[in-house]
């Protein structure tokens, strides 16, 4: 009974970690939350636990985590996605002081103490501009992958600005971009660093300090993670799936409480 | 105790309502003050009602016809039940416009568009470096007087004026009553109905509310309740001159947070500091308004850090944190908060700030901000 589970069900993905007693990951899950987050929470844990060779009754503490947090129905506790993604960020990355954290329709920018906990915050509060949400509604204005997009930006040869912070209003200035000629590598790339300006704010309001890890979906796009580490001068960390960040913090919590 | 609770929490359902019908019981004519500085121990002297202005929980329609959308919750929200004509009751109307940008727009829309019969303008200083201002502020209160004896076409005695100043004193005392015994056991009230409570005062006659009051605190002094030691003190601080949406102080006590004592308008800061009746009334009142605490962002008072005082009362409450709450587009509040959060910081307080708006309330979010804030102080 020393299996502990993290679930992140976020607006978009819900991740699933399972680690062992000596805190090694055995497997993970991520897929779409969809509409039902109990549902999803459900099959991302059974999920997971398939790929691991494990059974529901082998497991000590299920931890929930994310905006779905409050409706997974086999977890034993919840806490904030704040306070996961920091636990896993210094697990990854031991000397990690500060996360940016880009989901599905947040983004949140975490200050990390020496002691490994969370030691201030401040997250997006109304407009999804500059999420992942965001992302695949420019990456459809642009009609192409949203896994190409992070590509595009390193073809691009000139600035082009997209200035607006309004996910419906920015589509409608690509469009805009379009029509007076611009190349789809420019805007792409002036995607990425209107998101880039978007967190350089947030990371002054919690204060820059070095090791900086960039968690969540859009780490995965390299064009917008560059974007993000030029605006603020120093290299991001990016694991090698920065999507189980905060479900992998769930999972430590969820160990410490077995 | 329940029954005054009940009665307090039906009169805030529908502050309109309750005006309106006041009036009519009481045959006397309604005078809104805009808060949170007017003297309306004045008003009531004139034998007038007073009442302080709040904000209603409808969305605003014609009123962003008058005043932007970034302007705050209370401004258009008041703009808005005034042109629409939902204060049809209030004879007249008191604004001291060096408050906040945004209240030295009201004269000119009440003017035009609504016509109170009477309308009263206040300078008060927002700053008072030396006794010219106490002069100042006491010319500003001799001419308020005056304008509501020409109103009522009656003369404001200084004995009527003290009798009132007696009255309001008596409200504050029984205020810090209630809080006094809240602060020995924070159980007993829920935080919406000391919310409540507070705002009930500001637009029931005060003589009404002090009956309500003496009747609850005989209740609360003699209801024991266990006490809830998990529970994480919390100080929520704010100069907002409005009232919280409930559901965020719900949410505080929900995820494990618990509030002894708080440093807001509707609060604590409404019933601070009595008024002296030892010698002119007029001065008393001048004088309270230039007391230098509570601190307020709408008043210079460079003398005393606003943060150094919510940490005293933080930590004479044995409380673990500071929840600062800020309405959004409010120039006074948002100009000192750096100062305010740069002092948390020195101090290595455990602080956050929550913004509230009008319309929209973004409790998902804010839960989250607010559960983490409990995780921070809680070491997970």
């Amino acid at each position: 009974m020393t299996i502990a589970i993290g679930v992140d069900v976020g607006s978009l993905c819900t991740k699933t970690v399972i680690l062992d007693g000596g805190n090694n990951i055995l497997s993970y899950d991520i897929m779409r939350s969809g509409h039902y987050y109990k549902g999803a929470a459900e099959e991302s844990i059974n999920n997971a636990l398939k790929t691991a060779g494990l059974r529901k009754e082998d497991v000590g503490y299920i931890l929930g985590t994310g905006y779905g947090r409050g409706a997974i129905s086999s977890a034993d506790g919840q806490v904030t996605e704040i306070t996961c993604h920091a636990r896993g960020a210094t697990r990854l990355f031991p000397r990690v002081h500060t996360v940016i954290d880009i989901g599905g329709q947040d983004s949140k920018v975490i200050g990390i103490g020496d002691n490994g906990r969370v030691t201030n915050f401040v997250m997006n509060d109304k407009c999804a501009a500059g999420t992942g949400r965001f992302l695949e509604v420019m990456a459809s204005a642009l009609s192409v992958d949203i896994g190409e997009m992070g590509d595009l930006f390193f073809a691009s040869d000139k600035n082009v600005e997209v200035s607006s912070m309004c996910t419906v209003f920015a589509e409608s200035e690509v469009i805009s971009l379009f029509a007076q000629g611009h190349k789809k590598a420019d805007i792409a790339a002036g995607i990425a660093d209107s998101i880039a300006r978007r967190v350089v704010g947030m990371v002054g309001q919690v204060g820059l300090k070095e090791e900086v890890i960039m968690s969540g979906g859009v780490a995965k796009n390299a064009g917008v993670a560059h974007a993000i580490g030029k605006r603020i001068g120093t290299k991001l960390l990016i694991a090698d799936e920065p999507q189980i960040v905060g479900a992998l913090g769930a999972a430590i919590i969820a160990s410490e409480r077995i | 105790m329940e029954k005054v609770l009940t009665e307090i929490a039906e009169i805030t359902a529908d502050p309109y309502g309750y005006v309106a019908g006041l009036k009519e019981r009481k045959e006397k004519k309604v005078i809104g003050c805009f808060p949170m500085h007017i003297p309306d121990e004045i008003i009531h002297a004139a034998d007038l009602i007073p009442v302080v202005i709040w904000r209603g929980n409808e969305p605003v329609t014609w009123g962003h016809a008058h005043v932007p959308p970034y302007d705050c919750g209370i401004t258009r929200s008041f703009v808005d039940d005034a042109v629409r004509g939902k204060l049809g009751f209030m004879d007249g109307m008191v604004f001291h416009v060096r408050q906040c940008l945004q209240a030295g727009e009201f004269p000119f829309i009440m003017e035009r568009h609504v016509k109170p019969s009477y309308q009263k303008v206040l300078y008060l200083p927002a700053l008072y470096p030396g006794d010219v201002m106490r002069d100042f502020t006491i010319t500003e209160l001799e001419g308020f007087k005056t304008s509501l004896e020409e109103f009522t076409g009656k003369k404001i005695s200084d004995d009527n004026l003290n009798k009132s100043i007696e009255i309001y004193n008596k409200n504050r005392g029984l205020l810090e009553r209630v809080y006094e015994i809240r602060r020995e056991k924070p159980e007993i009230l829920k935080a919406r109905e000391v919310m409540q409570i507070v705002w009930s005062s500001m637009f029931m006659l005060k003589e009404d509310h002090n009956k309500l009051l003496t009747e609850l605190i005989k209740g609360m002094e003699a209801k024991t309740v266990e006490p809830e030691k998990d529970k994480i003190r919390v100080i929520p601080v704010g100069c907002l001159c409005q009232t919280l949406q409930f559901d965020i102080l719900d949410l505080i006590e929900d995820l494990g947070m618990i509030i002894p004592d708080d440093d807001l308008y509707i609060g604590s800061r409404y019933f601070a500091n009595q008024v002296n009746l030892d010698g002119s009334p007029l001065g008393a009142l001048a004088d309270r308004y230039l007391t230098r605490t509570p601190v307020c962002p709408t008043k210079g008072v460079w003398q005393v850090h606003w943060g150094d005082e919510a940490i005293k009362k933080m930590r004479d409450n044995d409380a673990r944190g500071i929840i600062s709450i800020i309405v959004k587009y409010c120039p006074p509040h948002a100009c000192y908060y750096p100062d305010f959060k740069s002092k948390m910081e020195k101090e290595g307080i455990n602080a956050i700030m929550i913004e509230m708006e009008h319309e929209i309330i973004t409790l998902e979010a804010i839960k989250t901000r607010l559960q983490s804030f409990v995780e921070i102080i809680g070491g997970v």
